[in-house]
């Protein structure tokens, strides 16, 4: 079933990346930008779950805590708090307001996750994720072939780096020495883009992996562009690419 | 350490802004070297939060308009072109200066030196300057993520 959580905070950027913890798990995120408007939407969407920042205009995280808890219909939600402040005497009173959990900002959306799933269950979309992994990356022979989609922007671009450093251990621990970046499909550049070839390219140098790059004609001539990336050559085609080895 | 002087500023707001850009954005930044001139030219935005009690200060955070938008894909996982407008950019610079002022804010208590901390505010423009009048201390730092600079001022007063 579909857990609803309810996020209020002041700040847009927090309730977008509390929003974005979420993504990978069967969960419906709402929003709230003070206590009062938190109050009325957990009156009317009964969450299963409540992330609570602290300071808040019109009403603050406590003082809607404080409302929470003597309405029957709500007093039993788990809340988790948040506050910018890790001192010791904070903690100790944002326990003593009988929340679940705390998270002190900054937080990655996979510490809040952990937070949470001590509080709640969470079905995750798992699948999906193990999909990107294989949607991306092929082995030919001997060689790691990673085949970028046509739009890079960054939340794919950052899931494809974290598989692919998976990937470099495991070829570096079975021996496999040869990687092909294949870009044949990129619609066109951008810093994402120009970010992540970088990156790969690094982490091939240092993990002795030799590395070619695939493109069309047009990609070299726009990657020539780039300062960081103007002395890469480019292979036309896979086999090209595996005949330069 | 009721002592305001014997607070370790620069290794606070150090520590805090790694730990900022760092998990929320996952841009390495480094504290430039002394004598470093850093200007941030331009269309600026400054984030600040004051904090008031046995400790009287505030935590200015300076950026040009271009760092201010990497800061900002960053922070909320798109492109730079996705942004809407200036209201999530002011959003996210302010979010920052609330953290690294938060972290401070904390220590400062932890260390017998109460206070609160202020919502956080943002100044942008092309020409001003931000004076803070009647501090004891003044810590002035300059971060570096690859070609663009942060620029940190810290002002703190004992409160009687």
């Amino acid at each position: 079933m579909t857990l609803k959580v309810l996020a209020v905070d002041d700040s847009k950027t927090i309730r977008m990346i509390v929003k974005k913890a979420f993504k990978s798990y069967d969960c419906e995120v709402i929003e709230a930008e003070n206590g009062k408007e938190g109050l009325e939407t957990a009156s009317k969407e009964k969450p299963d779950l409540i992330i609570l920042d602290i300071t808040m205009p019109v009403m603050t995280g406590p003082e809607m805590l404080e409302e929470l808890k003597k309405d029957p219909g709500l007093m039993e939600i788990p809340v988790i708090m948040l506050t910018a402040e890790s001192g010791k005497e904070n903690v100790v009173q944002i326990l003593k307001m009988g929340v679940k959990d705390y998270m002190v900002k900054p937080f990655k959306g996979e510490q809040l996750i952990e937070r949470v799933t001590k509080v709640v269950t969470l079905e995750s979309k798992q699948k999906e994720v193990e999909d990107t992994s294989n949607k991306y990356f092929s082995t030919v022979e001997d060689v790691q072939i990673l085949a970028l989609p046509q739009k890079l922007d960054r939340p794919v671009s950052v899931d494809i780096e974290r598989h692919f450093r998976s990937k470099v251990e495991a070829m570096v621990n079975s021996g496999v020495k040869k990687f092909i970046l294949d870009m044949s499909k990129i619609g066109g550049t951008n810093v994402t883009l120009i970010k992540l070839i970088i990156t790969v390219i690094q982490i091939c140098q240092k993990s002795g992996i030799g590395i070619r790059i695939v493109g069309t004609a047009a990609l070299s001539d726009e990657l020539k562009g780039f300062s960081e990336t103007s002395e890469i050559t480019v292979d036309l085609s896979i086999e090209d690419a595996k005949g330069a080895f | 350490m009721s002592d305001i002087n014997a607070v370790d500023l620069r290794g606070f707001i150090s520590g805090a802004m790694d730990e900022v850009f760092d998990t929320m954005l996952s841009m390495d930044i480094e504290l430039a070297d002394g004598g470093v001139q850093a200007d941030v030219d331009g269309e600026r935005i400054v984030g600040s939060v004051g904090f008031a009690g046995k400790a009287v200060g505030s935590v200015n955070i300076q950026v040009n308009e271009a760092f201010a938008r990497s800061i900002t894909a960053a922070m909320l996982g798109m492109e730079e072109d996705e942004i809407e407008g200036d209201e999530e950019i002011h959003d996210v610079i302010g979010e920052l200066s609330n953290m690294v002022g938060g972290d401070l804010k904390s220590r400062l208590c932890d260390g017998g030196l109460d206070c609160e901390l202020s919502i956080p505010s943002i100044t942008t423009g092309s020409d001003f300057r931000m004076e803070i009048k009647g501090w004891e201390r003044h810590e002035n730092l300059i971060f570096r993520h690859q070609e663009q600079f942060a620029l940190v001022d810290v002002y703190v007063k004992t409160n009687g």
